[in-house]
Parts: structure tokens; C-alpha cells; sequence
């Protein structure tokens, strides 16, 4: 039977009680939906292959000179690669994560999301993995032709590690997205210059272009707080082992666990969040207001 | 928000006294017009910028960005080298300074296209309306080159009295200088209304755009770093870029003493000309004429695409994903 096929109910209550079965079904369909926008797009503007796969190359190579003017190690070149690709990601939570509900009242669709029958986490699962289809593409071409034309040597030594960190990366910068989304939408309009001030600031303190241990207790907190800072160093640890760069923060293992308690506390916080905002929302009658 | 207008403009909207159709209304009043329409915009794209929050978070939200783009580089500087050289820390401090003003003038203009469009759908009426639409981006545009050259100073100021970057007063050429940033800022308007014609053509996920071309431009203006280093294909390109020469005034009116982001060893212009570095005038000459070369290719783009939007009904299109 279809899951939304008719079926006779005694009373509009019974109508609106759904099997789990039902429910499940229709988040998954709610994910996928939200998704395919995201994935779709990229094939129906080409503009992206040239503003968000050429240009980011470009500004990633300007990085890679400067340690080449200062006559850098070679690694430090492959740091470099490295946090040019994981940008992405960042750039793609913070844009289209965590402004996105922002963006979604601005246009009038909140209150659609709200009032359909799904969970709200789904949409936001739904942008995610658009998003992380959107991203992982950029970020493999960055990184492909960036490894290619400045000769970055990799020596990787636990290669199943690496890739587990990578993933759980992922999940704790998406988780993140999904819980800023939230508050960027109660800030409102404050939420675009926020997007803004965590772009240079959050490359900073992560390390981005260099090991993040030689910011001392300002990278330490980034560590216990961003993401991105446990992740790039991680995978910087894994990715270049052997490499002469200060060493002093936790090994790779530690610091993949940390990523599963920063993606459990994310998602829990951004669960958590939608249901606090659903209600002030629909007690306060905001979710309709518009460009605040 | 409100935005205040003058009572003498309000009574300029009535009939006039005879009381018949005034034809001379629809030609609009030149320039007194123009600036009319300009000054508006710019008041209103302030207030928009910085309505939205306390002075004090406006702040640190202004100099957060380029603050910490400059404190990457010096770090990147201090692991590698230990920061002898303070020279060339003056180079990333004051690059990575005034490229938030690049950034914040190309921002500003296709940003204020993407705004209107997609978040508050004005665009079609802003179009429709009496003002000059071209004047009316430049006025918007303004308003983020103020925030951007806010945050370019604070952390020039930073850079000299606490990352040790050397400043002497005394010697800086103050005509040169203000020469030099004066027709920086046009090119970065120019720079700023190319973008704004590419985001007149594309959907809303191009926010990142102009952020992605000034990222591409910071490799070959010799913005972070001296262009003798690039490939000599990518210095000739940077020859051709007015940010390059601008870049490189600032530096040669201020900081006389420290590198030369367009000569020095194994540049092309050593190559090509024989001097170690180009002199005052060569600068001001490059910069005026690829400043003319980018600027009327900008308007050429910016009318083509307009008229493009208009064709294709992309003036009042929203879009997401």
C-alpha cells in the first residue's frame, strides 16, 4: 500500500495518527527531498564549476606561495592543500547550514517546513547531505589538482583511521550546522554578519594553514570546541607522519573520539534547539515574520 | 529602519504650481539627480549594515575578519621564519589590510544585487524606479567599502603597535599615498560592479562569489607575497591587474624601505625593464591605465548582463537550494 494512499478513519484524529513505519518513511522522503535541490543544482548552473572549483584553487595557491617565498618544508605546502580543501566544508556549514532556516523565513518557507508532517531534523539532515555532496566535490578537485601541481607527498599511515576521522569530521561539522541553524534563526538578521566573523576568525583559531598548537591555549580551545581544528589536525597527523611540525596535541585516536562527542553534543543541542524554537516560535507567532 | 527625507524633496512631489504635467519630471535632473540618488543609496545601505546590532559588536564584527586574516600569515611568518624579517611582516600586515577593503568593495556591490533580489525582492522595484540603477548599486556599494576600510585601518593600526610592524610617519609620501588609495578605490569599484553583473546572471548560492574572486585575485596582486615567487605566466597576469599597482603604491608611499611586491631578484619586471622596482610615476601611470581597462570593461559587462536580466525576466527571479 503507498504510503499515502487513503484510507478510511473514523475521525480526523485517527486520520493524523501515523504508524512509525509512515512516520519514518515520510523523514526519509523529507531528507531526500531537501537534498535533491542541493544535488540537482549543481548540474543546472555551471557556474559554480568555475567560482567554486577554479577560484578556490586559486586563492588556496596563494597560500602555498606564501610558505614557498619563505622557503617552507614541503609539508607545510601540503598543510596548506589540506585546509584549502576542508574550507569546503566549512564555508558550506556555515552558508547553507546555518543560515539556511534563516534564509528559508526570509523567503516564506519556514512556516511551510513547520507546518508539514515531518520532523524538522530531516530538512536539516536533507541539506546536509546535499550540502555534503556539493562540498566533497570541491574539496576532491581542490585537493586532486592542488596534490598534482605542487607535488604534495602524502605519507599516510593508518589509512582506515584517516578516513574514519575524515567521515566524523564531517558529522561534527554538519551537526554543528544543524545546531547553529537554529540559533542563527532566533538572531536573525544579526545571523549574515555572524556568517561573516566565523569565516578568517574560525580559519585562524582551527590552524588552518598551519599546526594549531602553536596558537597554545587559544588552539587548545578551538580544539575542544571547533570541528574543524580536531579534524584538520587529525588528519594533518595521519596525512604527513613523520613531518617536522611542532607535535603537542593529542594523538589522532583521542582526537577522533573527541569528534564523536563534539557530533552526539551537536546534534543532541540542535534537536533540542528546533523543538525550544518550534515552540517560541509558534507561541510567539514568528515563524511568518519576515527580514528581521 | 527609517531613512530620513529631506521636507524640501517631499514638496518637490507635488504638482507643479500651475498645476499641469511637468514633462521636464521624467528626464530627471542630471547630475543634481545622480548625486541625489547616490547619497540615498549610500544612507541607506549604511543603515542597513549597521542598524542591525550595538556599536560595539559592529566593531568587533568589522575588524574580527581581517584581523585574524592578517594574524594567519603572521603566524605562518613566525613558524617558519621565527618573524625576523620585519619587513615582511610589514608586507602581509598591510596586504592582508587593505585586501579586506578589496573584499568589502567587491562584496558590497554584488552583494547589495543578491539581497535585493532574493532576500528582500525590491530589485524589480529599485529597477523600475526614477534613480539610475547603476548609481543607485555604486550608492549600496559604498556603504560596505566604509565598514571594509574601517576594518583596514584597525588593523593597520594593530599591525604597527602590536605585531611590530615599522611605521615612520616623517617618511611617508602623504601626496603619493592618498593619490594612490583614492584611485584604489575606484578600481575596487570597478572590480566590485563586474561581480555584481556576474551575480545579476546567477542564483543565490553565489553569496561566496566575490569572495572566490578575490581569493583568485590574492594570488596574483602580490598582495601576501613579493610576484617574483609565481610562475612568470601568473607575474604577467599580475601586471595586468590594477590591485597589483595599487598594492604596490600604498607600499611604495608608506614603506618606502620594504619590499617590492612587483620587482625585486627573479622578477619579471626586473627582466623586463632592468630596475629593481618600479618608480612613483611608472605606479600611478600602471595604475591609471589598467584602472580605465578594467572599468570600462566592467560597465560594458555590467549593461550587458542588465540588459541580459531584463531579457530573461532575472531581474525579480528568486532562487535557492
Amino acid at each position: 500500500m503507498s504510503l499515502y494512499e487513503y484510507r478510511h478513519t473514523a475521525s480526523p484524529q485517527e486520520a493524523a495518527d501515523w504508524t512509525p513505519r509512515q512516520q519514518l518513511l515520510t523523514d526519509l522522503r523529507a531528507v531526500g527531498g531537501r537534498a535533491y535541490p542541493r544535488v540537482t543544482g549543481m548540474f543546472r548552473e555551471i557556474s559554480w564549476l568555475f567560482f567554486e572549483l577554479l577560484l578556490p584553487f586559486l586563492s588556496t595557491s596563494a597560500f602555498v606561495f606564501v610558505y614557498r617565498a619563505l622557503q617552507a618544508p614541503p609539508e607545510y605546502v601540503g598543510f596548506v592543500v589540506l585546509g584549502g580543501a576542508m574550507t569546503a566544508f566549512w564555508l558550506n556549514v556555515i552558508w547553507m547550514m546555518a543560515s539556511q532556516l534563516w534564509w528559508e523565513k526570509s523567503q516564506g518557507n519556514l512556516e511551510l517546513y513547520f507546518a508539514a508532517p515531518m520532523s524538522i531534523m530531516s530538512v536539516l539532515f536533507g541539506m546536509a547531505l546535499g550540502g555534503m555532496v556539493m562540498s566533497s566535490t570541491r574539496a576532491v578537485i581542490v585537493l586532486v589538482i592542488a596534490t598534482l601541481i605542487y607535488r604534495v607527498q602524502f605519507a599516510v599511515d593508518q589509512g582506515p583511521l584517516l578516513v574514519i576521522v575524515f567521515l566524523l569530521t564531517l558529522a561534527a561539522l554538519y551537526g554543528l550546522g544543524m545546531m547553529l541553524a537554529s540559533l542563527f534563526l532566533m538572531w536573525g538578521r544579526e545571523a549574515f554578519h555572524l556568517t561573516q566573523m566565523l569565516t578568517e576568525p574560525v580559519y585562524f583559531v582551527s590552524g588552518l594553514n598551519f599546526p594549531v598548537v602553536r596558537l597554545g591555549l587559544l588552539g587548545a580551545l578551538a580544539l575542544a570546541t571547533l570541528p574543524l581544528a580536531v579534524g584538520l589536525d587529525a588528519m594533518r597527523q595521519l596525512a604527513f607522519v613523520g613531518a617536522a611540525f611542532p607535535i603537542g596535541t593529542p594523538p589522532p585516536a583521542v582526537e577522533a573520539l573527541i569528534l564523536v562527542v563534539m557530533t552526539v553534543v551537536f546534534l543532541g543541542a540542535a534537536r533540542w534547539m528546533l523543538r525550544t524554537l518550534e515552540r517560541m516560535a509558534r507561541r510567539e507567532g514568528r515563524l511568518s515574520v519576515r527580514w528581521q | 529602519m527609517t531613512v530620513s527625507v529631506d521636507p524640501i524633496d517631499l514638496a518637490g512631489l507635488g504638482s507643479p504650481a500651475w498645476g499641469g504635467f511637468d514633462s521636464a519630471r521624467t528626464r530627471g535632473r542630471g547630475v543634481r539627480g545622480l548625486w541625489q540618488s547616490f547619497r540615498t543609496a549610500a544612507h541607506l545601505g549604511w543603515q542597513m549594515e549597521a542598524n542591525w546590532t550595538d556599536p560595539l559588536l559592529f566593531f568587533i564584527y568589522s575588524v574580527a575578519k581581517p584581523l585574524s586574516a592578517a594574524l594567519i600569515l603572521v603566524v605562518m611568518l613566525d613558524i617558519v621564519s621565527g618573524g625576523a624579517d620585519p619587513a615582511y611582516r610589514a608586507f602581509v600586515v598591510v596586504g592582508t589590510a587593505l585586501w579586506s577593503l578589496v573584499l568589502a568593495g567587491i562584496a558590497g556591490l554584488a552583494w547589495s544585487i543578491l539581497d535585493d533580489r532574493e532576500r528582500y525582492r525590491m530589485l524589480k522595484y529599485l529597477y523600475v524606479s526614477p534613480s539610475d540603477f547603476l548609481v543607485m548599486l555604486l550608492g549600496r556599494g559604498v556603504a560596505r567599502l566604509a565598514v571594509g576600510a574601517m576594518g583596514a585601518v584597525i588593523t593597520i593600526v594593530v599591525g604597527i603597535a602590536v605585531l611590530g610592524v615599522p611605521f615612520e610617519p616623517a617618511v611617508v609620501d602623504w601626496p603619493l599615498l592618498v593619490l594612490i588609495l583614492g584611485l584604489g578605490l575606484w578600481v575596487i569599484v570597478a572590480v566590485g560592479l563586474l561581480l555584481a553583473a556576474v551575480c545579476l546572471q546567477t542564483r543565490q548560492e553565489s553569496w561566496s562569489y566575490p569572495e572566490a574572486a578575490a581569493g583568485a585575485l590574492l594570488l596574483v596582486s602580490g598582495v601576501v607575497f613579493p610576484l617574483a615567487v609565481l610562475p612568470t605566466p601568473l607575474q604577467a597576469i599580475g601586471l595586468v591587474t590594477p590591485l597589483t599597482w595599487w598594492m604596490e603604491g600604498v607600499r611604495h608611499a608608506a614603506f618606502a624601505e620594504g619590499p617590492s611586491s612587483i620587482g625585486g631578484p627573479g622578477s619579471l619586471w626586473l627582466d623586463l625593464t632592468g630596475s629593481a622596482a618600479p618608480e612613483a610615476w611608472t605606479i600611478v601611470l600602471a595604475l591609471l591605465a589598467t584602472g580605465v581597462l578594467v572599468t570600462l570593461g566592467a560597465i560594458g559587462a555590467f549593461r550587458a548582463s542588465e540588459r541580459r536580466a531584463k531579457d530573461r525576466g532575472l531581474l525579480d527571479r528568486t532562487t535557492g537550494s
